[in-house]
């Protein structure tokens, strides 16, 4: 869960990577126990404050990271500590194991479409949102538009099966315009499209959410310069070109590096709700493979955890890298 | 239409005719407006009418031909969707101030320089960057004894480390000199954080209890993985479970035969509908707070 809840977290926040640290470095100073103490006394409420944050941190994310040892172990019932250890023998089977190649495939895969495809809309959207003169109807545009994000997957695949179902009204409308496509229609459980409406339904959903990031970079961009280029008789194409683009860049390159550093992430709330079983062979991604590896099998729980865990290393190693091209570009990271 | 010259930046005072790319710019924006709309408009028609006369449509319907009420009746008779609404209230009120309360002590509390800062920031981000994955993750909760339990609906979800650090930036931006002074008239930390920071920031926490109200109001993994008795099922588990099969909802509390013309396509929707309810009423309201905050806490510094 912690990984899932990890994804909302990025997911919710456009902005992350241009948060900074706001705690100074200090001058290493030569130990003195005294005055330590005093600081520490000093400080004393403020350790207090912090205190229930640190436990639930503890308790709900560091606590889970000690069960991974279960990836390397036969688990028992007696326990994560008393099961016996197996070395690699769950990685061993995981690379010749079918459905976790076919689910490592379809993450990357829609990793891949999403960022190809869903990527580049919301700033093609911001640009198109700025281009509206009048300040009420781009409020009310992006109003609009930012709604779906904030519904859970939960109810939108109600409303996906509400519309491309087998009694939609989409497949109601291709009727009108060839009924020999609404009879065979199968939308929702062709293999070959779901991908597709993966990536869609997603766009549909966060693109909105998307623009507002960009939106406040090209409000963060001067006002002379809009003006100057009017002056010099710019138009429009050539203020997209020469100013608006260039200001919005360096977010542009922090978002995708983030979008590239979340790569495994396949994206679970969506998948498990629209998901069905005619569409394993294109949707099942690694997380939707733990999940029903664990809950619908006789479950292997160390198997399932060396997955998991195999899935949040690769994670790892690929926002550390995203992290250090960040900081490369010159923005402040997290850490 | 009316044109509100105050608004006008001075960027398009040379290109203050509505021109071709203008018109087209605008059919594009507003087309995809209505692409977001119209599923929820459908969502609506079908709730309202009766599966017969919606079996026999064909093509785009724009208004319905006839509206009964029965899929509302249906959904309000269900006890599901009582006790939904129910454990899903509680969750949000009792989770936002959970998720409230140790943001904003945390926040406040990583801005100060206490000795141990940079460790602290440390442990709280790592868990970004990796995490424990499902199993563990199941095996706590079992240990903890959470397991059918309302609790484990929100406890687990602490704080959302993204608005943690956030909002502490935001704090660390506001000015010293506020602080200092209070200090000097013998103030307290706890008083300052909430008489003098507290105040400061309402806009942002307005918005960051708003992001926190609707993670909660959205929850249902935990209740999936969790909870077994559907009495303690929040709002999301009971949506879920009618969306796939209308069955459960159907044996649930529901006298006599369900009638012919109330099948399960209205009742889904009708779901759906009264699930949303209290978004679709309040975020046109709110959505000053629902769009702001990010930029807020993240552009300043």
């Amino acid at each position: 869960m912690a990984e899932i809840q990890q994804q909302r977290e990025t997911a919710m926040t456009p902005g992350g990577a241009a948060i900074a640290p706001s705690a100074r470095r200090r001058p290493r100073e030569p130990l003195n126990w005294k005055r330590i103490g005093k600081r520490i006394w000093r400080y004393k409420w403020i350790y207090v404050m912090m205190l229930p944050t640190l436990i639930v941190i503890f308790i709900f994310r560091y606590i889970p990271m000690y069960g991974l040892q279960l990836a390397f172990k036969n688990y028992k019932l007696a326990g994560i500590a008393a099961s016996p250890w197996n070395d690699f023998a769950h990685f061993k089977r995981m690379l010749g194991y079918p459905g976790f190649m076919q689910a490592l495939k379809n993450t990357l895969i829609i990793s891949l479409m999403r960022i190809v495809i869903g990527f580049p809309f919301p700033i093609i959207l911001a640009l198109m949102i700025n281009e509206v003169r009048l300040r009420r109807s781009k409020r009310v545009l992006q109003t609009i538009y930012t709604f779906p994000h904030f519904l859970s997957w939960v109810l939108l695949a109600g409303i996906m099966l509400n519309m491309f179902g087998q009694a939609g009204i989409v497949r109601k409308v291709i009727e009108v315009i060839n009924p020999a496509w609404a009879a065979d229609w199968n939308l929702l459980y062709d293999a070959g499209a779901y991908r597709w409406m993966v990536v869609f339904s997603d766009m549909w959903k966060e693109a909105g959410w998307g623009t507002i990031i960009y939106l406040a970079a090209i409000a963060g961009i001067d006002e002379a310069l809009f003006e100057a280029a009017a002056i010099d008789g710019a138009g429009r194409g050539q203020r997209i070109r020469h100013i608006l683009l260039p200001g919005i860049i360096s977010m542009i390159a922090i978002q995708f590096v983030l979008r590239v550093g979340s790569m495994m992430e396949g994206g679970f709330d969506q998948i498990f709700n629209t998901y069905n079983e005619p569409v394993y062979r294109t949707g099942d991604i690694i997380d939707t493979f733990v999940y029903r590896m664990t809950f619908q099998r006789g479950a292997d729980m160390g198997f399932t955890t060396a997955v998991g865990l195999f899935k949040n290393v690769v994670n790892f190693a690929l926002l550390l890298m995203a992290n250090a091209i960040t900081r490369a570009l010159g923005q402040r990271t997290l850490w | 239409m009316k044109r509100d010259t105050s608004t006008i930046r001075p960027r398009h005072s040379r290109l203050n005719r509505f021109g071709v790319v203008d018109f087209v710019l605008s059919a594009i924006l507003i087309l995809f407006g209505l692409m977001i709309l119209y599923p929820f408009w459908n969502v609506i028609l079908v709730s309202v009418t009766p599966t017969t006369v919606y079996a026999q449509h064909r093509g785009m319907m724009l208004w319905p031909p006839k509206i009964i009420w029965d899929a509302y009746k249906t959904t309000f008779r269900s006890s599901l969707i009582w006790s939904g609404y129910r454990n899903t209230i509680i969750i949000t009120f009792l989770g936002t101030a959970y998720n409230m309360a140790l943001t904003i002590l945390a926040a406040y509390a990583l801005t100060k320089d206490f000795i141990g800062n940079r460790v602290v920031r440390f442990l709280i981000i790592f868990p970004l960057y990796f995490s424990g994955g499902l199993i563990p993750y199941y095996l706590l909760i079992q240990d903890l004894r959470l397991i059918n339990t309302i609790w484990v609906l929100f406890l687990p979800t602490g704080v959302n480390i993204m608005y943690l650090l956030i909002i502490s930036n935001y704090f660390a931006s506001l000015p010293d000199a506020l602080e200092d002074s209070a200090r000097i008239d013998g103030a307290s930390d706890f008083r300052i954080l909430f008489q003098i920071i507290l105040p400061l920031s309402l806009p942002l926490l307005a918005t960051f209890t708003l992001y926190y109200a609707v993670e909660r109001w959205n929850e249902w993994y935990n209740a999936m993985l969790f909870v077994k008795s559907v009495s303690l099922w929040p709002l999301q588990n009971v949506l879920r479970t009618i969306i796939n099969d209308v069955t459960v909802m159907a044996s649930q509390n529901i006298p006599g035969q369900v009638r012919p013309d109330i099948a399960s396509d209205n009742i889904k929707m009708s779901s759906i509908i009264v699930s949303m309810l209290p978004m679709m009423m309040l975020y046109p309201f709110l959505q000053r707070y629902f769009l702001s905050g990010l930029t807020l806490g993240a552009v300043k510094e």
